[in-house]
């Protein structure tokens, strides 16, 4: 994973914004602890391979939150509104977007990505590529969408990884699958310079936001 | 302070994007600009992060400008200095006086946001900067990794602690250091580069999420 603080830092960029009249030291807690509970499968890994990066990782399951938020707010004894008000339901919304954005989707970028779809499709997905303008044009690497010369078959390419049968992105928890050794547990806090420049955004809106208060 | 010699790596980034300094220039717009969230205001500063990018143009005339000219730290300060000096030592503020509160709010965020935004983003690549142009011609990078291990302890090479000093890595000065850019690419071939990592798509994709949002959420509010 980019680190836990990395998300964390990004998710503060988010929550900081979106949350509005709505800020203050217990939401921010709340999306906090929502940006980190995804790690929570990778103790699953212990008993079902590939876990982490699957179970808890999977757009699928935001889109589920996504529709019980909306289908909740929507209805007159909705649940959120009665218990925390208005609060409730911004907050519930505030940390699903941190959630997509500051974790799933930069995890999709990271290592083997994420098992995008799971469980409707057993598949890691990593997120890399380019996009510039050169003589050539507009061009994307993302997806590549080739033609297999062989077979005469159109080829999508958007970084398909593995299943969880073969994908073990490493984690403190489990740092690997089947350990040579004596293990080497690491906890990354950032790793390379736009890491740690995330952790320095976060802590700035954080400092400034406190700033603007005191006015 | 002492520096290291440091070398490329060959999957190397280049230079953040300025599409990538706007996205999190319009970032922090969203998180900072509060009650002065508006289209006029998160333009300017999306400008503001992206002008940095501009001593592009400046390199025509002066070799080295790259990366140098307007990212350098002595343009936020005296910005930052201008303001503070306008809106809080002075009886009647210019600023105030203009644009009212929303003027100053905005001031200090695409001050923020050219700081943070437009020159940050590149001072944590491989890239570099000349952080304290004209009185350093040296480009710094802050890049490295700060790992806590159960075997190897606590490994941090962002920083190098050599003689008492604290050393960032650099890959030269402006005499010496070619920063290719799509208007000078060097010798390299010319290229104007957009996005050029997964996480950058991320950012991009986020920031034109989050305004949308951001602006749904104030309609809400008020």
């Amino acid at each position: 994973m980019p680190t836990s603080v990395v998300h964390a830092a990004f998710a503060v960029v988010l929550a900081v914004g979106l949350l509005g009249a709505y800020y203050d030291r217990r939401a921010l807690a709340v999306v906090l602890a929502v940006i980190v509970a995804p790690e929570l499968d990778s103790a699953l890994g212990f008993v079902m391979p590939g876990a982490h990066r699957t179970v808890l990782h999977t757009m699928v399951l935001a889109a589920v939150l996504a529709g019980f938020v909306y289908w909740d707010s929507q209805r007159s004894e909705s649940w959120l509104r009665g218990r925390w008000g208005e609060y409730g339901v911004r907050v519930a919304w505030v940390a699903l977007f941190a959630h997509v954005f500051a974790h799933i989707a930069l995890d999709w970028t990271h290592l083997d990505g994420i098992n995008i779809v799971w469980p409707l499709v057993d598949q890691f997905v990593a997120l890399d590529g380019e996009l510039y303008l050169s003589s050539e044009g507009l061009v994307q690497t993302f997806i590549d969408i080739s033609v297999d010369p062989t077979t005469g078959q159109q080829v999508v390419d958007a970084g398909q990884s593995g299943t969880t049968q073969s994908v073990h992105v490493s984690t403190p928890v489990q740092p690997s699958k089947e350990p040579v050794g004596p293990v080497d547990r690491r906890f990354p806090i950032a790793v390379g310079g736009w890491q740690l420049y995330f952790l320095c955004i976060g802590l700035f809106v954080l400092l400034a936001r406190r700033r603007q208060s005191d006015e | 302070m002492v520096t290291q010699v440091y070398h490329l790596r060959a999957e190397s980034q280049g230079m953040p994007p300025t599409l990538v300094s706007v996205a999190i220039g319009v970032l922090l717009g969203g998180a900072l600009l509060g009650a002065a969230f508006d289209r006029r205001s998160l333009a300017v500063v999306g400008v503001a992060a992206a002008l940095p990018d501009a001593d592009v143009f400046v390199s025509l005339l002066l070799p080295g400008a790259t990366n140098a000219a307007l990212h350098t730290i002595v343009i936020p300060t005296i910005a930052a200095a201008l303001i503070y000096y306008d809106t809080t030592r002075r009886n009647r503020s210019w600023l105030r006086e203009r644009y009212d509160w929303y003027g100053v709010r905005v001031a200090w965020v695409a001050i923020a946001a050219y700081a943070v935004a437009g020159i940050g983003v590149d001072l944590f690549s491989t890239e570099s900067v000349a952080l304290f142009y004209p009185l350093s011609d040296r480009y710094y990078a802050i890049v490295g990794k700060f790992v806590l291990s159960t075997q190897e302890g606590i490994v941090q090479t962002y920083l190098t602690v050599g003689d008492g000093w604290l050393g960032l890595a650099s890959p030269g000065t402006t005499g010496t250091h070619h920063v290719s850019s799509w208007l000078n690419p060097g010798d390299g071939e010319r290229r104007l580069r957009l996005i050029e990592s997964g996480w950058q798509a991320v950012v991009v994709l986020t920031a034109a999420a989050a305004v949308p949002a951001k602006t749904l959420i104030d309609r809400g509010d008020r």
